[in-house]
């Protein structure tokens, strides 16, 4: 049974949060048993406080776990509403990986038997990486489009996070397929520029058509001119430093031209309005 | 008028869906009424900001959707559940309506989480709002993507199809839900079911083959019919549409012969009798 209370000192500063930890923790055992010291310490409790913890509680209780990579964001500093909108991204689902992944495989081991074949892995790389980012806005792919072309979410700032969250996985996995061929590693790791360049040049694009058509006039671009040359063994003219330069001009350019015009271009992400 | 649309055309290659249709929705529930192809999801695609029309004007909330200020500001105040509303199916219903909320740009966390509480509280939902929505029958599914467009309280609510694959208890849930949400609010809403259509709108607009056949009350629709619905012992030559009812008489709709019984018209029979009579047009104020 209890015998003592809680002196008004103590009541006053447990109730404002003020108490040390040992004299918090000591007050909130007391407080368990003793229904004297609830009472007085009832007048001293700020009720805004206490509600915005208790909803604090309730909506940590209530709402459902982060899925993990909604948590491996969190964990690399993302914001939770941003990391809820990468883990709808339709691209990053685990059969479209595991396509691009098989499909990589396949092309590293034709590579090996064939020089050309290496060549034209090259030329295949970046297309990886910005089909990645057409899917992710294809209509029959993404479920809720309807639904987010109706929304008032920035049509950029969704584009953008979802082309960084693609271009985040799919890039390491080409990489990976890149160390595995035979030859320079320079050479496996030429491709990189020109998919930073082709995917800023497609962001560009959406403001005049929607992110599929874009990526596909720049992937036919990128084939029809590489091809010929990759065909031929220049691979100077689309991976060579020259080249690289260029296509780090066209990453810079094609960013700043979206910094610019973040507000004053509408970015079509479907047939829409 | 938070609907305001006239002489709106829009084309897909050969196709016209829509036939410089006019059309004005204030507070309560509108219907759109026509069979499936009619131009209804066009025009609604074009009310929530998904499509733009080729020609015509559209002024929705007091504002031009056309320009892109304007429509973020409409989008802010405008709830869409889409004829084919698609999910996230590996979302659990708490996760999918709080990715919308996100996309509705709530994106403080807690007030977000309140409101999309609310929206699951409104609809029904709490019971199963941990649960996947792949594991969620039809109906349900039907009303996550309810509870989505209810977030933010929006002005604008429009509804494509929301009771379409229902069965009939949750059709009366669903009725009972849109009655509720037009209430202060405006609802445009699609159905080729007449009955959802009495029960819940206070104007009707009827589509065919792209053009606007009627605009009115259901009462005025129904009134067309005054007249022209009867009663028989057998399906009559003269009618339009004729089928057995439960007393195993025929009701026949059209123009009836001389001394024919005639019974009080439905908005069905209307419906039916507009849809027969192609040239017809006609619009109520």
């Amino acid at each position: 049974m209890t015998v003592w209370h809680l002196d008004p000192e103590a009541i006053r500063r447990y109730a404002q949060g003020a108490a040390p930890p040992e004299l918090a923790a000591s007050a909130e055992a007391h407080l368990m048993r003793c229904a004297t010291c609830r009472d007085a310490i009832a007048s001293h409790v700020d009720t805004r406080r206490v509600e915005a913890i208790w909803r604090e509680v309730v909506d940590r209780a209530d709402a459902p776990r982060p899925s993990w990579p909604e948590r491996i964001l969190a964990r690399l500093g993302v914001g939770e509403a941003t990391a809820r909108l990468v883990a709808a991204t339709p691209t990053l689902r685990g059969p479209w990986l595991l396509g691009i992944a098989g499909v990589l495989a396949l092309s590293v081991w034709a590579a090996q038997v064939d020089e050309r074949l290496l060549r034209m892995l090259l030329v295949a790389a970046p297309l990886g990486p910005l089909a990645g980012v057409a899917v992710a806005f294809a209509g029959g792919l993404d479920p809720t489009r309807e639904i987010g072309l109706a929304a008032p979410y920035s049509g950029l700032r969704l584009l953008l996070i979802r082309t960084a969250a693609v271009l985040g996985v799919t890039v390491p996995i080409v990489a990976a397929a890149g160390l595995a061929l035979p030859g320079s590693h320079w050479l496996a790791a030429a491709w990189l520029l020109p998919t930073a360049g082709l995917t800023c040049a497609a962001l560009a694009l959406t403001a005049r058509m929607t992110p599929v058509v874009a990526v596909g006039v720049v992937a036919t671009a990128w084939v029809l001119v590489t091809t010929p040359t990759a065909m031929a063994g220049h691979l100077d003219l689309a991976f060579g430093v020259g080249a690289q330069i260029f296509w780090l001009a066209v990453a810079v350019g094609g960013g700043l031209w979206l910094a610019v015009t973040r507000n004053t271009v509408t970015i079509k992400l479907g047939r829409s309005a | 008028m938070t609907v305001r649309v006239r002489s709106a055309t829009k084309s897909f290659g050969r196709t016209t869906a829509l036939d410089s249709v006019d059309l004005d929705a204030g507070h309560g529930v509108t219907g759109l009424l026509g069979p499936n192809g009619a131009g209804k999801t066009t025009l609604l695609r074009i009310i929530a900001t998904v499509l733009a029309p080729d020609r015509g004007t559209v002024t929705l909330l007091g504002r031009d959707p056309s320009r892109p200020d304007d429509r973020t500001r409409i989008r802010e105040r405008l709830g869409y559940l889409p004829q084919d509303a698609g999910f996230h199916r590996g979302f659990t219903v708490f996760e999918f309506i709080d990715y919308v909320a996100i996309l509705k740009q709530m994106t403080d966390r807690r007030p977000r989480h309140d409101e999309v509480r609310r929206v699951i509280d409104l609809t029904g939902l709490a019971s199963v709002s941990a649960k996947r929505i792949r594991a969620l029958s039809g109906g349900m599914r039907r009303r996550v993507g309810l509870a989505q467009a209810l977030l933010g309280n929006p002005d604008l609510l429009v509804l494509d199809e929301p009771t379409v694959g229902l069965d009939p208890e949750q059709r009366l849930r669903f009725r009972e839900m849109i009655s509720h949400a037009g209430e202060g609010r405006t609802v445009v809403m699609s159905s080729h079911q007449t009955e959802d259509i009495t029960a819940l709108c206070t104007r009707i607009a009827v589509f065919h083959r792209g053009r606007v056949r009627f605009t009115g009350t259901p009462n005025e629709l129904t009134a067309q019919a005054a007249g022209r619905v009867w009663a028989d012992s057998q399906r009559s030559a003269a009618a339009l549409a004729a089928w057995r009812i439960g007393d195993g008489t025929f009701r026949n709709v059209g123009d009836p012969p001389a001394g024919a019984e005639l019974v009080p018209p439905t908005l069905e029979d209307a419906y039916l009798l507009l849809m027969g009579e192609p040239d017809l047009e006609v619009t109520h104020s």
